[in-house]
């Protein structure tokens, strides 16, 4: 395979999980919500994907209806899951996943069941060289990706951000503050489900071809290796975790396609992440970037306050 | 007339009879202490006034609305106020930050107007800041606003959840021994705002052990034993009844009444 080519597919899936990484920031980083499904979102969303570009709705729609069906999904998983005790939430999602997948493997009438679905590429029309399918791959996933960082921003350095760092510390005394935490839980596990959907609807773009194999409970884990690597509640953190597992997990099949070595790559690299992952907990447990202060511009009034050091 | 009116509460876990038919009215705009032996159920039942703990029995009347059953947030909406016996602070957030999300009304907590209404919350939050300053001034703890309460020593979370209380504008607030390991000085400080804020019209029911505090502060004090109100009156009424000293104070008649 043409190298730069390699490069770019490694950028492309970089932001595709980096979507996914943000997302499940905005769930466990900031709210506290352990989400143990993230991948029957994200499968939610590349299916929803597959089926609206089959009916030939242009590829911006298949993508906001991605976001649609997965954050619809999000905010039903919530209703049965935020009333239960925490540890319930991973139960239930992480069941939610692998039920999912398995009702899209037996619906041979859906979407392909194990067969899988094919998808048309977003700029099937503009006959491209391979190259410029590429480049413009890259261009709308990062796009996406800054889009999402930024928006993400801008609801976290907020009093409604302030609220789900709140129930991420201590759920009651944010209740007995007024605040009802069981509409901020749903709310922030819809908007991480809408984000995981997009991310599922640029997979299926980009591969043109999707099967339930692809949407195993280790996306769920790879996600948060990410998350725990780059640190939760930083979207830098998020970011840039998504960018250091998936450079290791590409680097690994570009070994193998390109050097004899006596063993997998693909397989040491597992060890390598579990290790690393016991390593980050012991020696850095909030990860490679530290949650940042709240920014609402409160903190300037101390500052300005007669008596403040 | 009672502001709020306690009706028959009773609560048991397991086997254990915690609260039995216990009832109380509280004046509006006055300060009323609750006291009692330890374990006596007192936080029991101020935790079942404000909804975190459903009783067996009994209704809570705030305002002439009835209020048992209904949860946490929606009695915050009604007027109350609660502050925890044991800190329940947000321990990664700043001082500063833990009394803001107690205030109400705010623009910015709902997910719409955060992200569409953010320069009226901007400016909210401003002046809500300084409304908490003035309240960590009270406080002594203006060096500290922008310190992680989890950096606090144990009064000065204590003198935090107060402050959060203090933060959310209620008609009334519920106060679960304030005086707790903060320093007398402080102590008496706190309870002198408190006053001051009753003056305004606030109401307050306060557990307390600091006897000297609800002597010179109370304007009405309550007695529990096993879970039942047994007592009631003026500070001067309770401290003269021999049944207080029998099982709060102990033998000695020694409590001197201040002021
Ligand atoms: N969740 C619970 N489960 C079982 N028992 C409980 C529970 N909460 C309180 N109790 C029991 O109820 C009794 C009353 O407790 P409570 O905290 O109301 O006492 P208190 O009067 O506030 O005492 P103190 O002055 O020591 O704070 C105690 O015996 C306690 O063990
Ligand atoms: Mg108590």
């Amino acid at each position: 395979m043409d190298l730069t080519v390699y490069l770019l597919d490694t950028l492309v899936f970089m932001g595709i999980f980096a979507l996914l990484a943000m997302s499940l920031n905005v769930e466990y980083g900031f709210t506290g919500l352990g989400n143990f499904g993230k991948v029957a979102f994200f499968m939610a969303g590349a299916y929803t994907y597959a089926i609206t570009a089959a009916l030939g709705w242009p590829f911006y729609l298949c993508l906001v209806f991605a976001a649609l069906v997965a954050g619809a999904l999000g905010a039903l998983i919530s209703l049965p899951a935020l009333r239960l005790r925490e540890d319930y939430l991973a139960i239930v999602t992480l069941t939610f996943g692998e039920i999912l997948r398995i009702i899209i493997k037996a619906e041979q009438g859906l979407a392909g069941g194990v067969w899988g679905i094919t998808i048309p590429s977003a700029f099937a029309g503009l006959d491209l060289t391979p190259r410029m399918t590429a480049w413009a791959n890259v261009v709308l996933v990062w796009v996406i990706v800054v889009g999402v960082f930024v928006f993400l921003q801008l609801l976290i350095n907020t009093p409604y951000g302030r609220v789900l760092r709140g129930i991420r510390e201590d759920d009651v005394a944010v209740q007995v503050l007024g605040k009802s935490f069981v509409l901020y839980k749903a709310q922030a596990l819809m908007v991480g489900s809408a984000i995981a959907g997009v991310a599922g609807g640029l997979f299926a773009q980009y591969l043109r071809f999707i099967d339930p194999y692809m949407f195993l409970p280790l996306v769920t884990f790879l996600v948060w290796v990410m998350l725990i690597l780059g640190g939760p509640a930083n979207h830098w953190g998020a970011l840039i975790g998504a960018v250091i597992v998936e450079f290791f997990n590409r680097g690994s099949r570009f070994l193998k396609d390109y050097l004899v070595l006596p063993f997998d790559p693909n397989n040491v690299q597992f060890i390598i992440f579990g290790l690393l992952i016991i390593l980050l907990l012991l020696y850095r447990p909030y990860g490679l970037f530290r949650e940042k202060p709240l920014r609402t511009g409160a903190e300037a009034e101390v500052l300005k306050w007669p008596s403040s050091p | 007339m009672a502001i709020l009116a306690v009706e028959g509460i009773s609560k048991s876990f397991g086997g254990l009879q915690v609260l039995q038919s216990a009832s109380l009215e509280v004046a509006e705009g006055t300060i009323t202490g609750l006291v009692g032996p330890n374990g006596s159920g007192k936080t029991t039942l101020l935790n079942t006034i404000y909804g975190l703990i459903k009783p067996d029995e009994g209704t809570v009347i705030f305002r002439g609305q009835k209020i048992s059953g209904l949860a946490p947030y929606r009695i915050y909406d009604a007027g109350l106020a609660f502050s925890f016996q044991l800190p329940r602070l947000f321990f990664q957030l700043t001082v500063l930050d833990n009394l803001l999300l107690a205030a109400r009304n705010q623009v910015g907590t709902s997910f719409s107007g955060a992200l569409f209404r953010r320069r009226r919350w901007r400016r909210q939050e401003a002046e809500l800041a300084r409304k908490a300053l003035q309240i960590l001034e009270l406080l002594g703890l203006v060096p500290l606003a922008l310190h992680a309460t989890g950096e606090l020593s144990g009064g000065q979370r204590k003198l935090v959840e107060i402050g959060r209380a203090l933060m959310s504008d209620p008609v009334m607030i519920l106060l679960d021994e304030p005086a707790a390991g903060v320093n007398p000085v402080l102590g008496r400080k706190i309870y002198q705002k408190l006053r001051a804020l009753r003056d305004q019209g606030l109401t307050f029911l306060i557990i307390e052990h600091k006897l000297e505090m609800l002597l010179d502060f109370a304007d009405r004090i309550y007695m529990m034993d096993a879970g039942q109100v047994v007592l009631s009156g003026t500070p001067k009424e309770v401290i003269e009844n021999p049944v207080f000293y029998a099982t709060y104070v102990g033998e000695t008649k020694n409590v001197t009444f201040p002021g």
